[in-house]
């Protein structure tokens, strides 16, 4: 445990601990560009040089282990001015063009530069070395290799994250720039994050670029519900429009984000997003079309003809109320949460084998409420015993042999057109989880809960309080005021 | 007195083996690996590649403990301007090279050698292969060398074009397959080197004197030369002189002898204006500078320069010094690997000041930003390639500066 | 036909053998290739990255790093004149300027008849023989205009056969 000062300050680290992350520790910031904490250590950049007392030159925070005894000083002259210099030297080929540049406002040169430098260019313009430039390289990103300050970031991270190793710096000297195999497309599912993390304006987000500047964009902490992984994102909006997802790196699930879970806040202002009810093929206001649900409930003629079946895409809460619905309301016993899935990561990285987010909250409403089994259901389908089925849009799959021949009446609720099952009879839209709070269990057992980023569209209601207007429809009061009331009984554990 | 590398006649095996070649080997072998680091560290050999650490101290600086495989590697990466003195000693005395190897190998416990030799030498690749594979024949090379049960298998390695794969670990990098970018050290290589394995990598003229120092003992070898400076050195001298070309003297010869004597003065009588004692990257020195400096480590540090490789450009009263710095710039700006900051950045923006001084186009701000840039390239980068260029252009500013400014003036030259 | 002739396999698996691992023989193996066509081609690269199991970016990284690999075919001989300090010193720009004037083309470009490519090179290592210039794998130094006339009329007549051809 070697014990060394930084600035004045003393503090104690683990062996193997870097200055760069012993000053950390100590609250004191060092600037740096190719430094990633998830990379390996490259030590390029020359950003993070500080002065260690007896050592001849500056070394780089980055790469240098605390020893015991050591006085490291982040703020002396001598840094200063390698700093000073070392801003120069990355800025002399760089464009400067941060008007017309995607990065700006997040662009670590701009941030250092303000910060550090505030240096008049002594270097002419028609010297500057000129590279290629907005570059579409794949489905997700641009690359501007002028802007690039060869870190090397994104290098590292395809060779040690994502181990596709498309990426390297080609040719040498300050002609060299980052390419792949000419042709090729930059897609192995992970690529946004090269946008995340390249300190510059290089690497862009071709669905992000142009959108809006990010210094207008508000950040609202959330989680990724592509998976049952349940990445905990940030969603940047701004006038109720989300223009895109970053990760939220935390130590129990992710420091990335694969590229699908960056798009799922995309149905949330897509063309089809649902904002009212759906009777058949007809769009009707919501109030009738909950109505129509609840008659069509109630001309089952007893309760044992209705099911419910919950869904892994829902919250705790969503599952939870339509386990009332169906307990408390309906009162039949044909009501499934029972929808294990096999779970873990199956591409070593971030992608679970399971695609829904909440299997294991769908456990612990079934733990709660009780209910039958997935096939007990299926066969009570097949009998034709039931009538009427309620569920979530993409959970009426698990159930889709027996949909085709039992036939029937089906009562969903969903966000989108494209979730709605042909069987449907009714759908009643309801507000997505970028709009409205909800918990969900991740595959490691660990609770989460998304915060609404935006407001549902005018009318669009979370999917509990739809369920218990059904319940009133029919004559029921489920006693379900707020999202704590649906998880009454809930045990998280 | 008499050459240790430079001999006539030991060119293939049987002349080397006529003249005692392989004779230290044997003896290196019965005396152990620690008597053999003690004789070398007591000799006072010191890197001949251009660093001048001491060879010995280096030797021992793999750890005692060290698993797995440990490797001797050769720098024959000769490319710093100036320097030809390795192709010189490998063409005229292979198995000096060869058996400075095996012993230096069997001293550190290193059970393979690479010979990492720039890939434009082929006719000397050639040379270095026949000469191991004659060595091989004889049993100095491979499996139980001459009955002492030490292995060592010795392979040559071709580089591709890139001056910087001269530095240690950007050499490893290239040895192993990759773009020759130099590490960031620590670890150093004795720990973690070659395949991740406790690696030293001297240079040939450092190995090539070992046979030597084991032959006649380090005490004979450290009354060579001045000081710290101890034993021969081979000197390569270019430029307008009457007799180009490499030369061992002892270190400590002054400089003014040299030229008179070996060099066999000035080409046609032309006036010395500067020299560059010690390769392409070593800081200027004026004539008057020059004519008083003795070479060797102590002294040519003492007059602001280096020893370098030992590569000595003359430099006469026709050359305009803003035209050499700029064939300079060109060439680091060339070789700069571009892995870090300031030496990627820095010698492009160093060449372009200059091309536009040459051009008469530049200014005295210019001359001014030239050395500022250079001044902040200086120790701030992951290998002494940016110094490399820093050192060159802040000496050749600060001693011919009057050209300089004769440039930013417009006249000058042409 | 397959890129990766099977005598090129074996020299391959015979250089590959020197190294505790394969990929460390890629830049010799890289020379190989370029000693058979000339150049290291973009098929080369990719069959070399697969017989090696390397990705690609690896091996044109390494190829783009190296000033030895030839990008394109270049002509029968490789015409590399120094410039760097002693050349400079001892005439390296006549040499270079005779040689344009004389061959017609300028650096990086080929005679027509395919016969010489011009090209200028960092310090080869022979300073003392100032001025020098390497075709193909061979040294021509102490370079006069006239010597270097012999030189390419012995070259273009087949008097003077370049090692490796």
């Amino acid at each position: 445990m070697p014990k060394l000062t930084i600035d004045g300050k003393t503090i104690e680290v683990a062996k193997g601990t870097t200055l760069l992350e012993a000053a950390q520790q100590l609250g004191v910031y060092i600037p740096r560009y190719c430094y990633h904490p998830r990379l390996s250590v490259s030590g390029n950049c020359r950003m993070c040089l500080v002065e260690v007392e007896k050592a001849p030159k500056l070394v780089t925070a980055c790469s240098t282990e605390a020893a015991e005894g050591m006085t490291v000083r982040t703020d002396s002259e001598k840094v200063k001015a390698a700093r000073k210099d070392v801003l120069e030297f990355l800025l002399i080929n760089h464009p400067l063009d941060c008007p017309i540049c995607d990065q700006a406002g997040e662009c670590g040169l701009q941030d250092y530069y303000m910060e550090y430098s505030l240096k008049k260019s002594r270097f002419s313009r028609e010297d500057k070395v000129r590279r290629g430039k907005r570059r579409p390289l794949g489905p997700n990103l641009v690359l501007d290799n002028e802007r690039c300050i060869l870190c090397t970031r994104c290098v590292r991270f395809c060779a040690e994250v994502t181990k596709t190793s498309e990426l390297e710096v080609m040719e040498r000297a300050d002609h060299s720039f980052i390419d792949l195999k000419e042709g090729k497309a930059l897609d192995n599912g992970y690529t946004l994050n090269i946008a995340d993390i390249c300190p510059v304006g290089a690497w862009t987000s071709r669905d992000f670029r142009f959108k809006q500047r990010v210094w207008f964009l508000k950040k609202t902490p959330t989680v990724c519900l592509g998976c049952a992984t349940g990445c905990q994102i940030e969603a940047h909006h701004n006038d109720n429009t989300i223009y895109r997802i970053m990760p939220r790196p935390n130590a129990e699930t992710n420091t990335w984000l694969c590229d699908q879970g960056r798009m799922t806040y995309k149905a949330v202002q897509a063309g089809d997003r649902l904002s009212k009810g759906v009777i058949r093929n007809g769009v009707i206001d919501l109030e009738p079309a909950l109505r129509e649900a609840a008659t069509r409930i109630d001309a089952a003629h007893s309760a044992a003809a209705v099911a419910v079946l919950g869904s892994p895409w829902l919250s705790v809460e969503d599952n939870a109320a339509l386990a009332r619905l169906a307990k408390d309301a309906i009162k039949t016993e044909s009501f499934c949460f029972d929808l294990a899935a096999e779970q873990g990561i199956k591409d070593g990285i971030l992608i679970n084998k399971d695609a829904a987010p909440n299997t294991a909250g769908v456990a612990l409403v079934k733990a709660a409420h009780g209910g039958i089994s997935l096939g007990e259901l299926a066969s009570r389908l097949a009998s034709g015993k039931i009538k009427v089925l309620v569920t979530e849009a993409r959970a009426a799959a698990f159930l889709k042999p027996v949909l085709a021949s039992a036939k029937p009446l089906l009562i969903v609720f969903a966000t989108n057109r494209a979730q709605i099952p042909p069987e449907a009879y009714a759908t009643l839209a309801y507000a997505s989880y970028f709009e409205t709070p909800g918990t969900f269990v991740n595959y490691q057992g660990l609770r989460r809960t998304t915060e609404p980023a935006v407001n549902a569209r005018e009318g669009v209601k979370p999917l509990w309080t739809l369920v218990s207007k059904l319940a009133a429809y029919s004559g029921a009061s489920l006693k379900l005021d707020s999202p704590e009331d649906a998880l009454k009984g809930i045990d998280f554990k | 007195m008499e050459n240790i590398l430079l001999r006539d006649n030991v060119a293939d095996l049987e002349g080397y083996f006529a003249c005692g070649g392989y004779k230290p080997l044997k003896k290196a072998l019965t005396a152990g690996p620690a008597a053999v680091i003690e004789e070398v560290k007591k000799s006072g050999l010191r890197g001949r590649g251009g660093a001048g650490f001491p060879a010995g101290l280096k030797w021992s600086f793999i750890p005692r403990d060290a698993q797995g495989p440990r490797y001797l590697v050769c720098n024959a990466d000769e490319g710093e301007p100036g320097t030809f003195k390795d192709r010189e000693l490998m063409i005229k005395n292979p198995h000096a090279l060869i058996e400075g190897m095996a012993i230096a190998a069997f001293a550190i416990g290193a059970s393979h050698g690479y010979i990492y030799i720039r890939g434009e030498f082929f006719a000397e690749t050639e040379i270095l292969e026949k000469a191991i594979a004659a060595a091989r024949a004889k049993g100095f090379i491979g499996k139980n060398i001459l009955g002492s049960g030490f292995n060592f298998e010795l392979f040559v390695h071709r580089g591709a074009g890139a001056y910087i794969c001269g530095e240690e670990t950007a050499l490893l990098e290239s040895l192993e397959g990759f773009k020759g970018q130099p590490r960031l050290k620590p670890p150093f290589p004795a720990v973690k080197g070659l395949f991740g394995g406790p690696t030293i990598i001297n240079n040939v003229e450092t190995l090539a004197a070992v046979p030597a120092i084991i032959e006649h003992g380090g005490d004979w070898y450290a009354a060579i030369g001045v000081g710290k400076s101890t034993g021969t050195k081979l000197f390569c001298v270019s430029g307008p002189v009457n007799k180009p070309g490499v030369y061992e003297l002892p270190l400590g010869v002054p400089f003014k002898d040299f030229l008179e004597k070996n060099c066999g003065g000035m080409k046609e009588g032309k006036k010395l204006k500067a020299v560059i004692p010690g390769g392409s990257s070593t800081p200027v020195l004026t004539a008057a500078e020059a004519m008083a400096v003795k070479l060797d480590y102590e002294s040519l540090a003492a007059a602001g320069s280096m020893l370098g490789s030992g590569a000595v450009i003359i430099i006469d009263e026709s050359q305009c010094m803003v035209k050499l710095l700029q064939v300079l710039a060109r060439f680091y700006h060339h070789e700069s690997c571009g892995q870090c900051t300031p030496c990627r950045e820095g010698c492009g923006w160093i060449e372009k000041i200059l091309n536009r001084l040459e051009a008469g186009k530049g200014s005295v701000k210019d001359i001014d930003t030239l050395y500022s840039v250079a001044d902040s390239m200086l120790g701030r980068t992951i290998c002494p390639l940016a110094d490399a260029m820093a050192m060159p252009a802040m000496s050749f500013v600060t001693k011919f500066r009057s050209e300089f400014e004769a440039h930013a003036a417009g006249k000058c030259c042409e | 036909m397959p890129f990766l002739t099977d005598e090129f396999k074996e020299k391959a698996a015979r250089l590959c053998a020197k190294y505790p691992r394969k990929d460390a023989a890629l830049i010799p193996l890289l020379l190989e290739l370029q000693k058979e066509k000339g150049f290291v081609a973009e098929d080369a690269m990719d069959a070399l990255a697969k017989f090696l199991e390397l990705p690609y970016a690896r091996v044109k990284g390494v190829v783009t790093f190296y000033t030895m690999f030839n990008r394109e075919p270049v002509g029968k001989y490789h015409l590399q004149v120094c410039r760097n300090i002693s050349c400079h010193m001892a005439g390296a720009p006549d040499i270079l300027a005779h040689l344009k004037g004389k061959l017609g083309i300028a650096e990086g470009e080929t005679t027509r008849d395919g016969l010489f490519t011009l090209s200028t090179v960092e310090c080869l290592g022979a300073c003392g023989a100032a001025p020098v210039m390497q075709v193909n794998d061979d040294y021509f130094e102490s370079l006069t205009v006239e010597k270097l006339n012999t030189v390419l009329d012995d070259l273009k007549h087949g008097r003077l056969r370049a090692r490796g051809l």
